[in-house]
């Protein structure tokens, strides 16, 4: 009908549009909406609310509004809907180019700054990208980057110029301004803007930075004490204050020029590691001579020193190119900016010597020269050396040192693993394995992302196959502390007090055994005559090691390498992973029991990969159930490089309580609505698999209803409850390979065939370059992820030549 | 020493400084004593270490039925004022009319325990890392909602014995409350600092008139500096410097005011004697010294919402009558341990009717404060509370609440004794929706306040609709 009707309905939209002079639909555009969007969106129909009929009569605001939404959908393709007649990519370009050039005449286009965010990160299509068509050369824009919490924390050593163990000293007055979202995916960009509230904390930090700077000068002038601290608990120092600032200081007249000029350029070369212009130079000696003046020389330069503090410079790197242009516009990094743009790359500190070296005598100007450092450093293994986490240390757990941390941090973002602890559980479903984080300690969830961790640094050391081991290796870590490094040893000589004691008299004379064989109990568990008659709750006796060891030993198991009964041991969850209990809880034993794997890593059964370690399951899950809908949003758009349109405003999206039935005929019942399933068609297939997983990560078959009503009688202390089979089918799709998608039957098959699927490959590669380049790709960025690609691909799975293939990129080199 | 106080004042000035003025309609030069431009509300937040036993709230002259409802924990409600306050709270006597008495909210989804940092203010599992701050505590939700020149002021007699940062009891340190997400507010530990910073406007001391020159210098310094960076700067790169220059210029817009607000600020300056600025004074001293910062912080308009950590478990409290002499460690006192010849039980009764006294001191003095056609109490709830629930170690099953409301609250509370349904029950009620009630009533849609309890099986969301005006 609407195509018959075609011109005479054109002409009478023309006349409505034309109603406000300066508003008109030009001819194609206008042909185009006809033929592809008033069906639903015109008066009478308004699906969604919308109309587009009536662009002309509604208040500007309100058309801009509409504007920028009908932009969004065109751009991402997300109208027409799929089973409608579709709109070439001419059509499309002529329909969304009027648009966004109506919506710049009022300089009101959000769709840019949208693109720029990292939910947007996949709207630049996956095709297009990867069909090695697009020749423009890459470039990332000229930019300032936020320096990120760990690169802050840096800086703030760099100021009082910390080396060694004095470096990792906790700054007690510092507090870091910034916050990184804690979302899965990577989440340093160079969006990132400073505000009101990281102007006061940083007001603050650099008063006590200040202050700190000019302490030991103050000292030795005699204004203060040296064990005069205004917080007797917070009495640390650094050793020296900066010549340059202590001439000033124990000086009883005012400064000479030549001294206050000296010390502007130091605290320049401290704070912003370079030298002030002379315009600079001038405007802060205006400032300290009058704050001398006013305050002596102590507080005057100080004043100074704070006022560098305070230049947003400090906490933005630079990044603008330098030099002429090439014939596309673009500057290569200046060779200073090239240092610390390498050097935050490989990790949080500043440049190391020779990569300033470099820069500064002219070795940092070519591809070439940005391979050989990128190689040099990622060779070097302990300039970046420290701990993946340290904001996570507890005294359960530690977390591991590796020579590269940030490489760790990339696929820590990238799974999202590490937010396990933030979520909050109801311990009793656990049956009291479970513990939430609390004062001190990150709970159980804690030693999940530990043993993640280390599953990760395994795969990064080997560097082969590591996207594909990630997903599908059966090897995990479990109880690997630094005990259960040494356990080889530990255990065969508890097994040799086992074997040569065990049909002594243990039971019925355990003292005597003790003294017949001292030398041996002493060694191998610090067993000495007299603890069996009064045993501490912690000691090791010869009857508790004993029946230990009966319990294990005896029923062909190994024990863990951490008594039960030792003081602080935390040492609970194999039941997490379905592996018994650690023997000797409470005091119970329990058969079979657990047989502790010293051999680490190790299989575990029902498992392949991040995605079902218990870790990963957790920081996606609900407080008391699982999170299907998440679970499939990070599958398509972590692996599958897709897209979900964000959740409709309108829709309150919560899954109905119903105690008699599973989570997914639940979610079911809700999502399989027409309106809501064009969303959740995206999540659901992709999640639903996962369903083979409680909450806590506990691989299960049947799905436990807890609630009062369903407890059927009780299983030792906790309560037993009805349950209902569970259903993990889902369905893959956009794999880029049809013999992958389709039905899966669980999650442990759709995760094999993601792992043999290009896209997912790509999809990986697509994170690296934001993580390393800051933000979006765009299309001209298809080269540098080609080639990443092909890195990987060449050198058989090695993550380590994606970074150099990366870092050696026109979109790394070059800025626009 | 100079320096260290210079050190404190900026960091107060770090801590105030997110009042911008475009949130400030209740700031201007002219003071709204006798004002009558309709007042902002006051909320202060008084909370307790320790616990504070459900049981000593009750009303002593309960009949059987109600006294059968209160052991078994079943709810039920009654006229405060046909019955007699118990005996600890006799300092509020003079006020029953204005008194609510809230029990059976639980808080299983903060930190309890010994110490609980942001939770009980927050409603999470807030604990010694900044990454547990989940948001913005309901005071500061408050603040924002009758913004202020200082937007909020806190003050604490800080533990020593764990629960906070550093611990310092003199100087400022990284409070109870938050901000936001990862940000700790700071706490004054002495009325001497609290003065120091709070009116150093209008210091009399040179000293401190240099200073307060000095830091109006570099602000105007830093200004003019990153202003003229982003004058040449464009679309978002002019945004990344341009943000930062006018928040310091809204910290000096807000200065500037503070500035014209002198005389009335002048006029409240608390004049503490040397002994609340003693650096040996004991915690009742400490304790009163606080409330008259805060007495003199809200009635010169500097700030509408404050935060008062009465006391902690990890403070070693000082001056409790009878045992004056005694350092008390509260550790102890949870765990029933007697000190010379008092109970366990005694001494919390006493610290607690210091409390009340407390309390009482400032539902007095903002009775005396004309304000509209009333006076300023008219404008003020006052929120009495433990931090860790209904004991030493508790599992924040209960957080009993006395609460005294001006006669412009928007809480439907009324004169009661009300005991809500208990955890788990039908129609049980958290600190989540308690507080989800007092914004809403205020102004903020907020659909829940906090983290909910795993624990329970049935709808938690939303104020508590009784609570609430018709």
């Amino acid at each position: 009908m609407r195509r018959s009707n075609f011109l005479p309905c054109l002409a009478l939209l023309s006349t409505a549009w034309a109603a406000e002079p300066s508003f008109q639909v030009p001819a194609k555009p206008a042909a185009l909406l006809q033929e592809y969007c008033l069906d639903c969106h015109e008066d009478g129909t308004e699906k969604g609310d919308i109309r587009l009929d009536n662009l002309a009569e509604i208040p500007l605001q309100a058309r801009l509004d509409l504007m920028n939404r009908a932009l969004e959908q065109v751009y991402l393709k997300q109208m027409p809907p799929k089973k409608k007649d579709q709109p070439s990519e001419e059509e499309r370009n002529e329909l969304g180019g009027w648009i966004w050039k109506e919506l710049h005449t009022h300089n009101a286009s959000k769709l840019e700054e949208k693109l720029r965010y990292p939910s947007y990160g996949n709207y630049i299509d996956h095709e297009k990208l990867f069909s090695g068509k697009i020749k423009e050369p890459a470039f990332t824009p000229a930019r300032r980057w936020l320096v990120s919490p760990m690169i802050f924390d840096e800086r703030v050593r760099d100021v009082f110029s910390l080396e060694g163990r004095e470096r990792n000293m906790p700054l007690a007055g510092v507090t870091n301004p910034f916050i990184l979202p804690d979302h899965s995916g990577v989440r340093d960009y160079d969006i990132g803007l400073l505000d009101g509230g990281s102007l006061l904390v940083m007001l603050s930090n650099a008063e006590w930075i200040s202050t700190k700077q000019i302490r030991p000068a103050r000292v030795k002038a005699g204004e203060i004490g040296a064990n005069d601290f205004p917080d007797p608990k917070e009495r640390w120092s650094p050793r020296l204050t900066p010549p340059e600032f202590e001439n000033i200081i124990v000086k009883k007249t005012p400064p000479l020029d030549e001294e206050i000029r000296a010390a502007i350029v130091k605290q320049f070369a401290l704070v912003l590691r370079r030298p002030p212009t002379e315009i600079e130079a001038s405007k802060y000696f205006e400032l300290t001579k009058s704050a001398i003046e006013l305050a002596g020389n102590s507080e005057g330069v100080r004043q100074m020193l704070k006022a560098v503090l305070l230049e947003s410079e400090f906490l933005y790197r630079q990044e603008w190119g330098a030099g002429n242009a090439d014939q596309h516009g673009r500057k290569m990094l200046a060779p200073r900016e090239a240092a610390y743009a390498i050097s935050y790359a490989m990790g949080d500190k500043g440049p190391d010597a020779k990569l300033l070296e470099a820069a500064d005598q002219g070795r940092l100007n070519t591809r070439e020269d940005f391979l050989r450092e990128v190689n040099r450093l990622l060779d070097d293994k302990s300039y970046y050396f420290g701990s993946i986490d340290p904001a996570s240390n507890t005294s359960k757990v530690v977390s591991q040192t590796v020579s590269h941390p940030r490489i760790m941090r990339f696929f820590r973002e990238f799974f999202g693993y590490p937010n396990a602890p933030k979520v909050f559980k109801d311990i009793e479903r656990s049956q009291g394995v479970y513990a939430n984080a609390d004062r001190g300690t990150l709970g159980t969830s804690g030693f999940l992302v530990d043993e993640a961790d280390k599953i990760v640094a395994w795969c990064v050391e080997k560097d082969q196959n590591v996207f594909e081991t990630l997903l599908t290796t059966d090897q995990y870590f479990m109880f690997h502390n630094a005990e259960s490094v040494k356990a080889p040893a530990t255990i065969e000589k508890w097994r040799g007090v086992w074997e040569k004691l065990k049909d002594s008299e243990w039971r019925t004379d355990p003292e005597k055994v003790i003294l017949a064989n001292q030398e041996m109990l002493k060694s191998a568990l610090g067993i000495v005559p007299g603890f069996e008659n009064k045993p501490a709750n912690h000691t090791n006796t010869l009857t508790r090691c004993m029946k230990h060891f009966e319990a294990t030993f005896g029923k062909g198991a190994t024990p863990f390498v951490t008594l039960p009964w030792a003081h602080g041991n935390t040492y609970w969850h194999s039941p997490i992973y379905n592996l018994p209990e650690p023997s000797g809880k409470g005091g119970q034993y329990t058969d079979p029991p657990l047989d502790f794997p010293i051999h680490q890593p190790f299989k575990i059964a029902h498992r392949k990969g991040i995605l079902t370690h218990p870790a990963w399951l957790i920081a996606h899950s609900q407080n008391t159930e699982t999170d299907p809908v998440r679970r499939g949003r990070w599958v398509r758009e972590k692996l599958l490089a897709g897209r979900v349109p964000d959740v409709p405003i309108t829709v309150d999206a919560v899954i109905p309580e119903d105690h008699h039935k599973t989570l997914r005929t639940r979610l079911d019942g809700v999502t399989l609505k027409q309106e809501c399933w064009k969303c959740h068609e995206y999540m659901n297939p992709l999640g639903l698999p996962f369903e083979m997983y409680d909450d806590f990560g506990r691989f299960r078959k049947e799905e436990v209803l807890q609630h009062p009503e369903n407890i059927i009688g009780k299983d030792g202390r906790w309560n037993k409850y009805k349950s209902l089979p569970i259903d993990t089918r889902g369905t893959l799709d956009s794999t880029g390979n049809p013999s992958l998608d389709g039905e899966v039957s669980d999650a442990l098959d759709m995760i094999d065939r993601l792992a043999k699927a290009p896209r997912t490959r790509q999809s990986i590669i697509r994170h690296a370059f934001r993580f390393y380049m800051g933000r979006n790709e765009m299309l001209s960025d298809a080269q540098t992820i080609i080639d990443a690609d092909n890195a990987y691909v060449k050198s058989n799975g090695s993550f380590r030549a994606v970074i150099v293939s990366l870092l050696t990129s026109d979109s790394f080199l070059y800025r626009k | 020493m100079n320096n260290r106080r210079e050190f404190l004042r900026n960091a107060f000035l770090a801590m105030g400084g997110l009042s911008l003025p475009g949130m400030m309609p209740g700031l201007s030069a002219t003071p709204l004593i006798g004002s009558s431009a309709r007042p902002p509300m006051r909320f202060i937040f008084m909370h307790r270490g320790n616990g504070l036993f459900p049981k000593v709230l009750v009303p002593p002259t309960l009949g059987k039925e109600e006294l059968d409802k209160e052991k078994q924990n079943l709810p039920y409600e009654v006229d405060l004022s046909k019955h007699s306050l118990p005996e600890w709270m006799s300092p509020l006597e003079a006020h029953k009319d204005h008194l609510t008495i809230v029990q059976g909210l639980s808080g299983k989804m903060c930190t309890t325990g010994h110490h609980s940092w942001c939770s009980s203010l927050g409603v999470y599992k807030a604990n010694e890392r900044l990454s547990s701050i989940k948001w913005a505590t309901v005071d500061f939700e408050l603040a924002k909602l009758f913004p202020s020149p200082m937007e909020h002021i806190e003050l604490a007699c800080f533990p020593t014995d764990g629960g906070n940062a550093r611990g310092g009891l003199d100087g400022i340190a990284k409070g109870f409350s938050a901000r936001g997400p990862q940000q700790p507010n700071y706490a004054f530990g002495g009325p001497g600092i609290a003065v120091d910073e709070i009116f150093k406007s209008v210091s009399a001391d040179k000293n401190d008139q240099v200073r307060y020159q000095l830091e109006r210098k570099v602000l105007e310094f830093a200004a003019g500096n990153q202003t003229e960076l982003a004058r040449h700067l464009a679309g978002i790169e002019k945004k990344k410097i341009g943000n930062y220059a006018s928040s310091i210029d809204e910290i000096r817009e807000r200065d500037r005011k503070i500035d014209q607000m002198a005389d009335v600020v002048r006029k409240h300056v608390p004049k503490l004697e040397s002994k609340y600025l003693s650096n040996d004074m004991d915690t009742y001293t400490r304790q009163v010294g606080h409330t008259e910062v805060l007495l003199s912080a809200l009635i010169s308009g500097l700030t509408n919402v404050v935060a008062f950590t009465v006391d902690e478990l990890g403070h070693h409290y000082t001056g409790i009558p009878g045992i004056e002499g005694e350092k008390v460690n509260m550790h102890d006192i949870g765990h029933g341990k007697p000190v010379k010849n008092l109970s366990a039980e005694e001494i919390r009764k006493r610290t607690e009717n210091h409390h009340m006294e407390l309390m009482n001191r400032i539902v007095t003095r903002l009775k005396s404060v004309p304000e509209g056609d009333g006076t300023m109490f008219d404008n003020t709830m006052i929120f009495y509370f433990p931090d860790s629930g209904e004991t030493h170690h508790s599992h924040g099953l209960e957080f009993p609440f006395v609460v005294m409301s001006g006669r412009n609250s928007k809480m439907n509370l009324g004169n009661r004794y009300i005991r809500l349904p208990y955890w788990g029950k039908e129609g049980h009620k958290t600190l989540g929706n308690f507080y989800t009630t007092l914004l809403n009533a205020y102004g903020n849609p907020i659909k829940h306040f906090g983290d909910l309890d795993p624990g329970l099986k049935f709808d938690q969301l939303g104020p508590i609709k009784e609570f609430l005006l018709a």
